[in-house]
């Protein structure tokens, strides 16, 4: 068969399975139910309460935020959520999706039509509204360990300050943190003590900053975490390590820093 | 104008007199009230979201304090890996049938003691924080004290008038003396 057969038959098919993608409206609709929190401060004597939305998954991306989107477009606008990027890299759709904290974006619909799909806002946080958390203790909890290069001295060739191959391998897995504050959120110390406690996000930065073979704060570092409160209230529950949406390890992290500051 | 200073004269009279009043009451009400302050047994309830203050202030520093930080947690580990020997030898002394030394056995006693007192330390700065409990937290911290210190009286009194904790946990294996009372079986 020659070269130009080959790209006919095959245009035979595309133009075949169009035609069939066109009439696909006989093709039985899998209609997921999704139950989902909501609450809107304009009404705040109002209970939260869960409603059910049902997304036929046919017509609809394989990801939850595809499905919530599709729910915010189709069915009720007033749905509220935070995303950005779609691909799991800026972390704004962290929620609580089938009892696991996770990126929305990142986490697959399950096929099951039989089953329902809930999905919470983070837990044991404020809600400003529906799926959106506040997270501004968290952000000020990552501004108190000063995540910034910080130095007594600059190189006198006025260049970068440079790094070797096996200190820089040591900031892998601590660099990719998106701060979403899924691991931090599912920590039941963060839970009790999130006033005083850094929580796992957090502490894995502080650990980041702490191991920068360029930054030269280390002792100051150390020092903010000499308390009960800011680091210590850790008791190796792992559930940060278990339900990381980008599968990195703040548990291990965090038992590093105490490991480093046991012989202070 | 007159109407209007005069208006004020008046006004600026009648504040005065009220405002020293109020003064007198404070410092008598101060002076002779012979009930207790309550206030200071109410909890604190957390701020919305846990944020205190403005949203760009920021976080309150916690006093560097190394017996709560590090020191504590070596602690915690030193009694925990101290008690692996302390609990495995006199387990293999029991079994080959050996005495051991009343003060192997003190020892095994205050480290457990002071393992159990650091480990329900942690458990009051979860769940009965200072921040949130104030007095409350005194007061579960030293009734621990106080029951440390019981505790080790008892181990004293085990130690000196009896034959020590692990002897006691023999007993729960050991046929009973034949002239013990028990009061429960009549």
């Amino acid at each position: 068969m020659s070269m130009s057969g080959l790209l006919r038959t095959s245009f035979t098919r595309t133009a075949l399975r169009r035609g069939l993608a066109t009439e696909a409206g006989q093709v039985a609709p899998r209609l997921k139910t999704f139950k989902i929190y909501r609450w809107s401060p304009d009404k705040p004597t109002e209970k939260p309460r869960l409603q059910e939305f049902q997304v036929d998954l046919n017509k609809c991306g394989p990801m939850v935020l595809d499905a919530l989107l599709k729910i915010k477009d189709e069915q009720d606008g007033t749905l509220t959520l935070r995303r950005s990027c779609r691909e799991g890299i800026c972390g704004s759709c962290a929620m609580n999706i089938g009892g696991r904290n996770t990126l929305a974006c990142l986490c697959k619909i399950d096929p099951d039509t039989s089953k329902e799909s809930k999905i919470y806002p983070l837990p044991h946080m404020y809600v400003i509204k529906d799926l959106v958390p506040d997270l501004t203790q968290f952000y000020k909890q990552y501004k108190s360990v000063q995540p910034y290069l910080q130095r007594s001295s600059v190189p006198e060739d006025g260049k970068e300050i440079l790094q070797s191959v096996e200190d820089r391998k040591k900031l892998d897995g601590l660099y990719e943190c998106i701060l979403c504050a899924c691991c931090s959120t599912s920590c039941p110390s963060y839970w009790w003590n999130q006033e005083q406690y850094l929580g796992p996000a957090v502490l894995m930065q502080a650990y980041r900053w702490l191991i920068d073979s360029r930054d030269q704060a280390s002792k100051m570092r150390k020092e903010m975490l000499q308390n009960s409160m800011s680091l210590y209230r850790c008791h190796t529950i792992m559930n940060c390590t278990k339900t990381c949406p980008k599968g990195l390890n703040p548990g291990f992290a965090i038992q590093e820093i105490k490991k480093s500051m046991a012989l202070e | 104008m007159l109407k209007s200073s005069l208006n004020l004269m008046v006004r600026n009279g009648v504040r005065t007199p009220l405002a020293r009043s109020r003064n007198v009451q404070m410092s008598a009400m101060r002076c002779l009230s012979l009930k207790p302050n309550f206030e200071k047994l109410k909890l604190t309830p957390p701020p919305p979201g846990g944020v205190e203050g403005n949203v760009n202030d920021p976080l309150k520093k916690p006093e560097i304090d190394f017996f709560h930080g590090s020191y504590h947690w070596d602690y915690e580990r030193i009694t925990a890996v101290a008690l692996l020997p302390l609990t495995t030898i006199p387990i293999y002394l029991a079994i080959s049938g050996s005495g051991l030394h009343p003060m192997l056995d003190t020892a095994l006693c205050c480290t457990l003691l002071i393992h159990a007192q650091l480990g329900l330390t942690s458990c009051i700065v979860d769940y009965i924080p200072k921040r949130r409990f104030g007095v409350w937290h005194q007061v579960a911290m030293l009734s621990l004290y106080a029951g440390t210190a019981l505790g080790l009286y008892g181990v004293y009194e085990l130690e000196t008038k009896n034959n020590g904790l692990v002897d006691l946990v023999c007993k729960l294996w050991k046929d009973e003396e034949e002239e013990l009372t028990i009061y429960s079986r009549f």
